[in-house]
């Protein structure tokens, strides 16, 4: 105390003070905030991602079979039947697996915890594999197959031998893309499916939203047609699910179509777009930077001109 | 002190010797003299030598320069406005131009960047002007004294009085009445004009277009849901009434009223046949269909559409104020300020397998109101 | 040197042409010399007053091309995201602004960050006076000015939001439906009247566009020429310091001083509102897509000056509805949405004659009190702005849920509980503080300042030696001196001196022992100055600065 008291008017005790609070509740919210697991799924993730990258074009089933063994059995069983702390997933279709798997959400380091968008643990063809080796000996047709229509994930580099190749995959898969998203016609339609069954818990951006029981809505701009193709027809976590009965192949790229390209588009009202948040952003910068700022003109207005002191 | 003696001659030949004004502490390095140099000189300010601080002439010329400058930048910005008006032409037919988000955000950052830049560079220059050129004021000015003089008062009082007394106002109590009297039909006129704003609620709120045999379709593609399309358990749609072509406006997209779509529309979830509480009713339950139960969508609470349906834990939560039900247990508000369920609409299913509803809402649809849960 | 320009011959004719008719001269020279004390926090209600220009002239821009029409359309203009889209004609005529109007986006982004400005310039006007206890008398009723225009301005701006027709400004018209439905017996019919008809109808934006264009700035602008006229009469209020007193102000005068520092800053204002408006992007309708009552989307928020009611919509528990004779009574919507807020208005409005009542206090006030010299009344103003915080930040609970991965009840729970706390702890907190700061005032008023340098007395003692404050500080703390001893007697004799004085004397009847009661809580911890004469501490005759000491005390 003695010493508290020898030092509390020591020119920097003030900011001393500002340090010690900030610190108190940044370990305070640390506390509160689950999200520790994350880091941890994260680096599980990275640790698995051992496997180098297969050649050629033609499936791999054994080495799909690997991967399931080793990274997928533990929880769901060999034979995907689950167990006390993972799903029965036989009947969840190739779709589920892809969405899970390219999302990074699987595999999962701790089987309560939502799943944050991560890098997938495989590349796209050992993915490829482990989706053939789920529909051959688990699914067995079951559930919702990939769909090929909506372009999936974009060509990365390092799965190419050269540039060239590289390029060329990109540029067409840039085509496919294109002619996925502007395939589609009916704005109309496929603002009202969004704004009636996606908004609400995505947001009119894509930018998520918070959920009961400390789930949440994840963003879902750096999804891709495919995946969000697949969110909707396996209904991962706590999503309802959009069948194609109700929501038809042409509806889902209306309504695929339609949040991409909102997404895509510059924002016409300046550079800054608060990461589209909204009015509270909106609030916060009119408080802190409007507001401050003219205050401080209106200082350096009126400032004294003699001091006193 | 130095500028104390100063400050009394001053007072002193301006005949002001009740002012008591701040002295100018000596340590000050700055260039601000006092008004006059010399005490015997007349002052030609504006206000008296001892509440005028003039600035050197050095300083004012300094001023005067860099006010000067701010002012150009803003002429020169306000020219850059004009010419960022005209560098992005208006969308010509068919032909977007700043209707392109990313050529209208250059436009927009272009016209308000040049409009802030010339704003604030005349404010910066008038302010360097008052500052720094003019001289600092320390202009003292006595506060009215606020009440009146009692005899002023009195008079007035007096005055007024007489005059009441004369008009006959106050002595002829006939007039005083009548007149009140005459004004109150009056005064009341503009509220009964306002009564035809809108219909009286009659029992308008209580009721939807619902009705048995109605199918039900998607929002948005108006495509008639089948039983079929909603076997997936945890599938949700949100579905409107299909009603007959009123030929509306536009395509083929909406026939429903706004009005009609804020009453009827209803989230239909499937929900796996076991999951369902207890607390369900047999009635509640018999309202479902092989697991399809249909509620409306509309908040209770203040009539935000409640649309955040979680799978998992059957909950639908109203993202404007949180008010949860459970999807599983007749929409009981399990958290949140809502108080009422949301009323379930009774559904089954047509012999082409379409779902339909069997009826009307349970309860009056939308934010609680007074007599929303009386009966007819 | 002494030579005054003379008028230009044409300024002279006009001059002469105009007194003719009115005979201004002397008025004009009274109100150029008008004085506005030079301090920084006197400049707030001018942001206020600068914005709403703006407001009006952008306003006057917009309404050129907006068309406050729910008749429902078919986009087919220049922006081709939302071709096709079915949508009302006042969406489509706001997107006409934003693309097809030359700086028509720029313009439509300044007057919604000027909104967003003029209402928090509102409320820090509003605190500066609350917590310098400028509005005492004489300055009451514009007080009360002040708290009609920030209620006004609130619904001109939630008004305004909502005429674009856009997905939230629609469901913010839906929430203030539902709140007017709560209302016992009336709810159904005014709203039916106001709407029109059924929720949404047709007629409501016409409506509001009427009330936001015309009818509230209408009044808004009579109640800001009212509080300035009010203001110019009645002079500024100013900080305590030397040559101030309340008999006299001392500060800018009118012409040509503030004229100019005035001018510059509204320009300032406007400079930091279009700098906003042409780079960070603000409510982005073309972006949310047109209101439907059946869509929604998370982290819905009204504007940041509505956060408060949104906040205390959410946070009130349904614990409490009840029924009486089967009719509904949601009492979780009436006391969030119209009980608390007019709680928090009329508090604010009746607060000045609360404070006169209890301290009994009648005199006119010209100086203002600083903060801590009113340690109660900065308490209780402490408490209102952390239980409004409160309520503003659990307006947004979604957003610092999902932000903070916090989970979504607890936060609920926190902002409940909070809520009642919070201000609590505000008051006392802030009453400390006060009263800590009052003793230092005396410590240095009577030992002067501590210089941080050490001396050896000859008896080998060490002090800190004491340095006499500047004559300005010395005016600045015993400022206090002069307003403050207000207590039972203090009150008594207030009330004697009155020689018509209406009110019973103090502590009779029920009225009157709370009355006395409050008093004795007001006043009680007020750190006493009585008898402090400046600089007579004994650690100063240790110190240097002796001599100056002695010269002090003899010009007071």
């Amino acid at each position: 105390m003695k010493w508290i008291t020898a030092r509390r008017r020591h020119p920097l005790a003030g900011y001393v003070v500002v340090l010690l609070a900030l610190a108190v509740f940044g370990v305070g919210y640390a506390l509160v905030a689950p999200s520790a697991d994350r880091a941890e799924a994260q680096v599980m993730a990275a640790a698995q991602t051992g496997a180098e990258p297969a050649g050629g074009e033609t499936v791999d089933i054994a080495q799909g079979r690997d991967i399931w063994e080793r990274s997928c059995a533990s929880c769901h069983g060999l034979n995907g039947a689950g167990s006390d702390n993972a799903p029965d997933i036989t009947g969840a279709g190739g779709a589920a697996v892809d969405f899970q798997v390219s999302t990074g959400r699987m595999p999962s380091s701790n089987p309560d915890a939502q799943m944050p968008r991560k890098e997938p643990a495989w590349d796209r063809e050992e993915i490829d594999n482990l989706i053939a080796y789920y529909e051959q000996e688990i699914g067995q047709g079951a559930g919702p197959a990939v769909p090929e229509e909506p372009p999936g994930d974009e060509p990365v580099r390092s799965d190419y031998e050269d540039e060239d190749a590289y390029e060329e995959a990109k540029a067409s898969y840039d085509e496919a893309y294109d002619a996925y998203i502007n395939g589609a016609s009916d704005t109309q339609a496929g603002m009202q499916l969004y704004l009636a069954n996606c908004a609400h818990c995505h947001s009119w951006s894509g930018a998520g939203g918070g959920l009961t029981g400390g789930h949440w809505a994840p963003q879902i701009t750096d999804a891709t047609p495919r995946q969000l193709y697949e969110a909707m027809l396996t209904g991962p976590g706590q999503m309802p699910v959009f069948t194609e009965g109700t929501v038809t192949p042409d509806d889902k790229q209306e309504l695929i179509s339609y949040v991409k390209t909102l997404q895509a588009e510059p924002n016409a009202g300046g550079i800054f777009d608060l990461n589209r948040v909204g009015q509270v952003a909106e609030g916060f910068i009119a408080w802190t930077v409007g507001l401050t700022l003219i205050i401080a003109c209106a200082i350096w207005i009126t400032a004294k001109q003699r001091a006193h002191d | 002190m130095t500028d104390k003696s100063n400050d009394n001659d001053n007072g002193a030949s301006d005949g002001s010797a009740d002012r008591v004004i701040g002295t100018p502490s000596p340590a000050e390095g700055r260039a601000i003299v006092a008004g006059a140099d010399d005490p015997g000189a007349e002052h030609p300010g504006a206000y008296p030598a001892e509440e005028t601080h003039a600035h050197s002439e050095e300083e004012q010329r300094r001023a005067e320069k860099t006010a000067s400058v701010w002012f150009l930048i803003a002429f020169l910005a306000g020219i850059g406005f004009f010419v960022a008006y005209f560098a992005f032409p208006p969308n010509s037919a068919g032909e977007p131009a700043i209707a392109d988000p990313q050529i209208g955000q250059y436009s927009n950052m272009a016209l308000g960047g040049t409009l802030a830049l010339a704003l604030f560079g005349i404010g910066a220059g008038m302010t360097v002007w008052a500052r720094r050129i003019m001289p600092h004021y320390e202009v003292s000015s006595p506060y009215d004294e606020l009440p009146s003089a009692p005899e002023e008062k009195g008079s007035f009082g007096d005055f007024f009085m007489r005059g009441a007394d004369e008009s006959g106002f106050t002595k002829r109590p006939l007039l005083r009445r009548t007149l009140l009297l005459s004004m109150v039909p009056l005064g009341l006129a503009p509220i009964v004009l306002l009564r035809d704003t809108g219909p009286l609620p009659g029992d308008k709120l209580k009721h939807t277009l619902w009705e048995d045999g109605l199918r039900m379709v998607v929002e948005g593609t108006n495509k008639p849901i089948k039983e079929a399309d909603l076997a997936e358990d945890g599938a949700m749609i949100t579905a409107f009434p299909q009603v007959e072509e009123e030929g509306g406006h536009g395509g083929e997209g909406q026939h429903l009223s706004l009005n009609d779509q804020a009453k009827t529309v209803v989230l239909l979830i499937k929900i796996p046949e076991g999951d369902f509480k207890p607390g369900m009713t047999e009635q509640q339950m018999n309202w479902t269909h092989n697991g399809i139960v249909a509620y409306s969508k509309i908040c209770t609470h203040v009539g935000c559409p409640a649309a955040l349906y979680e799978r998992g834990s059957h909950r639908i939560l109203c993202p404007c104020h949180q008010s949860t039900f459970d999807a599983a247990d007749g929409a009981k508000v399990v958290f949140g300020p809502a108080h009422r369920p949301l009323p379930q609409l009774p559904i089954g299913v047509d012999d082409e397998g379409y779902l339909i509803a069997k009826g009307d809402f349970s309860e009056a649809v939308g934010p609680t109101f007074w007599d929303a849960e009386k009966g007819d | 040197m002494s030579t005054t320009t003379q008028a230009p011959k044409a300024l002279r004719g006009v001059g002469n042409w105009i007194d003719d008719r009115f005979h201004l001269a002397k008025t004009g020279e009274k109100n150029l010399r008008k004085v506005f004390p030079n301090h920084w926090s006197f400049m707030l209600g001018e942001i206020a007053l600068y914005s709403f220009i703006i407001l009006l002239v952008t306003g006057v821009f917009l309404t050129l091309w907006f068309n406050p029409s729910m008749a429902h359309t078919t986009y087919e203009g220049s922006y081709q995201r939302l071709n096709g889209v079915e949508m009302s004609e006042a969406y489509a005529s706001t997107l006409r602004i934003d693309f097809d109007v030359r700086g028509g986006f720029l313009v439509r982004q300044i007057h919604h960050w000027a909104a967003l400005i003029f209402v928090a310039s509102l409320v820090v006007h509003m605190l500066r006076v609350f917590f310098t206890g400028a509005f005492r008398k004489p300055r009451e009723i514009n007080w009360l000015i002040g708290v009609g225009i920030f209620t006004l301005a609130m619904l001109e701006g939630l008004f305004g939001y909502s005429l674009p027709d856009d997905l939230p400004s629609g469901m913010g018209v839906r929430i203030l439906q539902g709140v007017m439905l709560s209302l016992p017996v009336i709810g159904t019919y005014v709203s039916m009247f106001l709407f029109g008809g059924e929720f949404p109808g047709e007629d409501i934006i016409p409506r509001l566009y009427m009330l936001h264009i015309l009818l509230i700035p209408g009044i808004l602008l009579a109640l800001i020429v009212a509080h300035f006229m009010i203001l110019w009469h009645q002079k500024h209020t100013q900080y305590p310091g030397t040559g101030r007193s309340e008999k006299k102000v001392v500060g800018t005068p009118m012409f040509p001083g503030f004229a100019i520092k005035a001018g510059g800053f509204f320009f300032f204002v406007f400079a930091v509102i279009v700098a906003l408006s042409a780079f960070v992007q603000i409510n982005p309708i073309h972006l949310f897509g047109p209101f439907t009552p059946t869509a929604i989307t998370s982290g819905l928020q009204p504007d940041w000056y509505m956060g408060f009611m949104e906040g205390s919509l959410r946070i009130f528990p349904n614990w409490l509805d009840f029924q009486i004779f089967g009719y509904a009574v949601p009492i979780g919507v009436l006391v969030p949405g119209l009980v608390i807020p007019g709680l928090i208005f009329g508090g604010l409005a009746a607060w000045p004659f609360l404070e006169q009542w209890i301290t009994g206090d009648k005199r006119a006030h010209n100086v203002a009190d600083r903060p801590r010299n009113a340690p109660v009344r900065t308490a209780v103003g402490v408490a209102g702005v952390v239980f409004y915080g409160i309520l503003w930040l659990a307006g947004a609970n979604d957003i610092l849920s999902h932000t903070f991965s916090i989970s979504l009840y607890w936060t609920t729970y926190f902002f409940r509980v909070a809520a009642i706390a919070g201000p609590i702890i505000g008051f006392i907190v802030a009453k400390r503080i006060c009263l800590g700061l009052q003793r230092r005032d005396r410590e240095t008023l009577e030992h002067g300042y501590e210089s941080g340098t050490i001396q050896q007395l000859p008896s080998g003692e060490f002090i800190e030696v004491h340095k006499e404050s500047s004559q300005e500080t010395v005016h600045v703390l015993e400022s206090k001196a002069a307003v403050d001893r207000i207590d039972d007697e203090a009150i008594a004799s207030v009330e004697e001196s009155e020689s018509d004085g209406v009110e019973a004397p103090a502590a009779r009847g029920l009225k009157g022992k709370l009355r006395a009661k409050l008093a004795h809580w007001y006043t009680k911890d007020n750190v006493s100055f009585e008898g402090v004469e400046a600089h007579t501490g004994h650690h100063l005759h240790h110190g240097a600065g002796h001599e100056e000491h002695e010269e002090m005390a003899g010009s007071h």
